[in-house]
């Protein structure tokens, strides 16, 4: 790649050639501000704030729309550019609300971040404030069945705009009307109507566009942990944080308060769907499997673990013994990786390799309405791993392009040829695909014997004679691999609820009391198991897998932005906040900031 | 969709904004002449520039029903092929879109210095109390619409008024009744617009 050399504020930096001086300025750690420009959408130019001095221009110039050039002398801390730049802080907030305490963003906004490091002290405005909608509550509006607008607080830097442009691919939001009436709209305030709604609060660098599902929830104080976590609602993988309240009680228990998009430029770029986003209630709902439950007549009832394993093994035993081929599996592809190990090494130990095609993968699907245009594209598999699956050797059909074949299956149920069914589903209601046919068969009798190992109270399991509760992706460190065929780690964020264990651990337990001498402890010997078991291939390096665990972020302020969190988490690491400094003050004596009385000693 | 486990979101009104939109309007479509006229005009740009005859297609809209509604939004978004957003944006931007209906003859009254010196805004107050209206509205018979414009490019005229796309220079305000009894008798012909004029010098 062709490099430039430039020099800003004295200091050579080296960057690719076409970055541009805004670029080149984050990537050597020189703290420009900036409100239109985002890494993952074009170049506008319209906030002015990335103001900098170029010498041989005539005026001050945006970096983040210029070019950098060879022997370019760039300057971001004259005294012209600290003065023209909080002069544009001030017309940012000419009409910004300043309603920071209860505003969403408060705490992780780049408006106030930057208002406070390069602005003016105070604003020397005294015009009423431009109102839209209304002032204070009024002012935020329905902005499409997930999204909140207060178009008081947008200082129009187009985000959302170019993000519906660009990336969604049907631009449903524009600029209305002109000059001081500009407003940002959707047509005939129709709202915003796109898989990919929840991206337009992460891009938006004030709390103009609000997630109604976070909205009030919470503050980013009070969720100052995060846990790096693969989304498994698709096959696509995307990476995602996971973040932790730190005071759950406030949040009717539950922990999880919001899931945003981590950046991996091989999988998802700075972007999530709503459905990972939004839909992660189940996985502290009320639903939630928390004990194992056996059949007493009509009724499911609680019990301990050693008195349901002893019943699975029973059952096992006498079908395996009577005819192997009586014992089947059907297997949610939300299985991990791990857990389709272990399973597998259950069958081979038990019944031989041959047996393998006794286990039935499945998987939901359904075709989600995209623009033509779009430039994230979600897969109509809503399973994780089905690529995972069929490395290990499991039968999948078609694989993640199309449905899974379960008419073997069906016809051996139906049929009365299957004694013991093992359903295994660490998924959200549904992720079985229709397996309406199962619950029948275990109704009318033709299907003796049925244990549901998974994590929701669903219809399967109100049929079920046996009910092993697991754990969700999020309460457990496991691998998935997307359908590129990346094998990739998703950290524990929380603990599985009540006596529920993790799935690997419950088909070890399985397995042992069939008399299998499977040995793991954790899942980390499960994982190098695995790698041994697999050399050669992705999975090789499985055993070296690190996961993260909560840990506080480092400059909440800055990082738990989900927008701007790309910033500190790849370019600003060793900085401080930029709350430390403000450049106005720099060598000004405290004294001469904060009056101080002199006190007698 | 709903992703709050107590509560319901989508099917609520919730917190609808308060602002009153215009009028949809009735479903709307070129007349063949010119949807006519609008294919032979897309086919100056390229292809994929399509969009770029938004304007052109807005004033025909304009043409054809006086003002630009929702509903022709709708289908000049669907003509061009590009999202209802992008010509809102459009048709909003532009001051001489009108989002309402308007009357036979839109006063635009400059409002700009040279205009301003030579007595503009008693031009706007005498047609406001000739018509009762105020800057913004349609006089009850339908007939006028007043508007008050920025620099109309006349400034050696002033006060100037343009009647729908022609000025008339040198408006008194005193001038202002028999201006609009001309208006309502002889139409257009009233006007005195010098670009009106210059074929006949």
């Amino acid at each position: 790649m062709e490099t430039v050399t430039l020099t800003i504020d004295g200091r050579p930096v080296t960057v690719d050639k076409g970055k541009t001086v805004l670029q080149a300025a984050i990537e050597s750690g020189i703290s420009v501000p900036y409100y239109c420009y985002h890494p993952g959408l074009g170049v506008d130019g319209s906030c002015r704030v990335c103001i900098v001095k170029i010498e041989k221009m005539p005026k001050l110039q945006t970096s983040c729309s210029t070019t950098c050039a060879d022997g370019m002398v760039v300057t971001t801390r004259d005294e012209d550019v600290v003065k023209a730049r909080a002069g544009i802080f001030e017309f940012l907030l000419v009409n910004h609300p300043l309603d920071c305490p209860v505003c969403d963003k408060g705490g992780e906004c780049p408006l106030q971040d930057f208002s406070y490091a390069f602005g003016p002290a105070e604003s020397r405005m005294d015009f009423p404030r431009r109102v839209f909608d209304g002032e204070g509550v009024k002012a935020d509006v329905d902005f499409g069945p997930t999204l909140m607008l207060n178009r008081n607080r947008c200082i129009l830097c187009t985000r959302c705009v170019r993000f519906m442009r660009e990336v969604e691919g049907d631009a449903q939001i524009g600029i209305v009307d002109r000059g001081n009436g500009s407003e940002i709209a959707t047509f005939r305030e129709e709202g915003v109507h796109s898989l990919l709604s929840g991206n337009l609060m992460d891009v938006c660098p004030v709390g103009a566009i609000t997630t109604r599902d976070y909205r009030f929830k919470s503050r980013p104080w009070d969720n100052p942990n995060v846990v790096d976590t693969i989304c498994t609602r698709c096959s696509k993988g995307c990476s995602t944080s996971a973040w932790l309240k730190a005071k759950p009680e406030w949040a009717r228990g539950s922990q999880l308060i919001r899931m945003t998009p981590r950046y991996n430029p091989a999988v998802n770029d700075y972007w999530m769907c709503d459905i990972g986003r939004f839909g992660y209630h189940w996985i502290e709902g009320e639903q939630r499997l928390r004990r194992p439950m056996v059949r007493r007549g009509s009724a499911l009832e609680s019990c301990a673990w050693h008195d349901v394993l002893p019943k699975v093994r029973e059952q096992i035993q006498q079908a395996g013994t009577a005819d192997p081929s009586s014992v089947r599996f059907l297997v949610s592809a939300h299985a991990a990786t791990e857990e389709l190990f272990v399973l597998r090494q259950t069958i081979d130990g038990l019944m031989g390799a041959d047996a393998r095609g006794s286990v039935s993968l499945t998987w939901a699907r359904s075709e989600k309405t995209q623009p033509a245009g779009t430039r994230f594209v979600v897969p109509a598999t809503d399973a994780p791993n089905v690529r995972g699956a069929h490395d290990l050797g499991f039968a999948v059909g078609a694989g993640h392009d199309g449905a899974p074949d379960l008419g073997a299956l069906r016809a051996a149920v139906e049929g009365g040829r299957v004694r013991v069914l093992y359903v295994i589903d660490p998924g959200p209601d549904g992720s079985l695909g229709d397996v309406a046919w199962v619950a029948a068969a275990r109704r009318a009798g033709t299907l003796p014997f049925l244990v549901v190992q998974g994590v929701v109270r669903h219809d399967l399991v109100e049929a079920a004679d046996v009910v092993l509760p697991g754990a969700t992706s999020t309460e457990k460190d496991a691998l998935y691999t997307n359908d590129q065929g990346m094998v990739q780690p998703s950290s524990r964020a929380i603990l599985p609820p009540g006596e529920a264990q993790e799935d690997w651990r419950i088909l070890v337990s399985v397995a042992r009391a069939l008399g299998l001498s499977l040995s793991y402890d954790s899942s980390d010997a499960v994982r190098v198991a695995l790698a041994a078991a697999m050399p050669g291939t992705a999975y090789a390096g499985a055993g070296a897998v690190t996961f993260s665990r909560p840990i506080p972020s480092r400059n909440w302020l800055q990082a738990s932005n989900p927008s701007e969190r790309w910033k500190w988490d790849f370019m600003f690491q060793d900085l401080p906040p930029v709350k430390g400094h403000s450049v106005q003050m720099e060598g000004v004596p405290v004294k001469d900031i904060i009056p101080l009385k002199p006190t007698q000693a | 969709m709903s992703f709050h486990p107590h509560m319901e979101y989508a099917p609520a009104r919730f917190h609808k904004s308060e602002r009153v939109l215009a009028d949809d309007g009735e479903t709307f479509a070129y007349t063949p002449e010119r949807q006519q006229a609008f294919d032979e005009v897309v086919t100056r740009y390229p292809a994929d520039r399509r969009k770029s005859a938004v304007l052109f297609a807005l004033y025909l809209v304009q043409q054809q029903q006086g003002y630009v509604s929702g509903a022709s939004m709708r289908f000049v978004a669907s003509q061009i092929g590009c999202s209802t957003a992008d010509v809102e944006d459009v048709a909003t931007y532009y001051t001489m879109f009108y989002r309402h209906p308007v009357g036979t003859y839109v006063l635009n009254v400059c409002r700009t210095l040279s205009c301003a010196l030579l007595g503009a805004e008693r031009v706007v107050e005498q047609i406001s109390a000739a018509l009762g209206i105020k800057p913004g509205e349609t006089d009850p018979s339908g007939m006028f619409t007043l508007i008050e414009v920025e620099c109309l490019g006349a400034c050696d005229r002033a006060p100037v008024v343009m009647v729908n796309d022609d000025w008339h220079e040198r408006l008194a305000p005193e001038q202002v009744p028999a201006f609009l009894d001309g208006l309502r008798t002889r139409g257009a012909a009233a006007l005195t617009g010098c670009h009106l004029h210059v074929e006949e010098k």
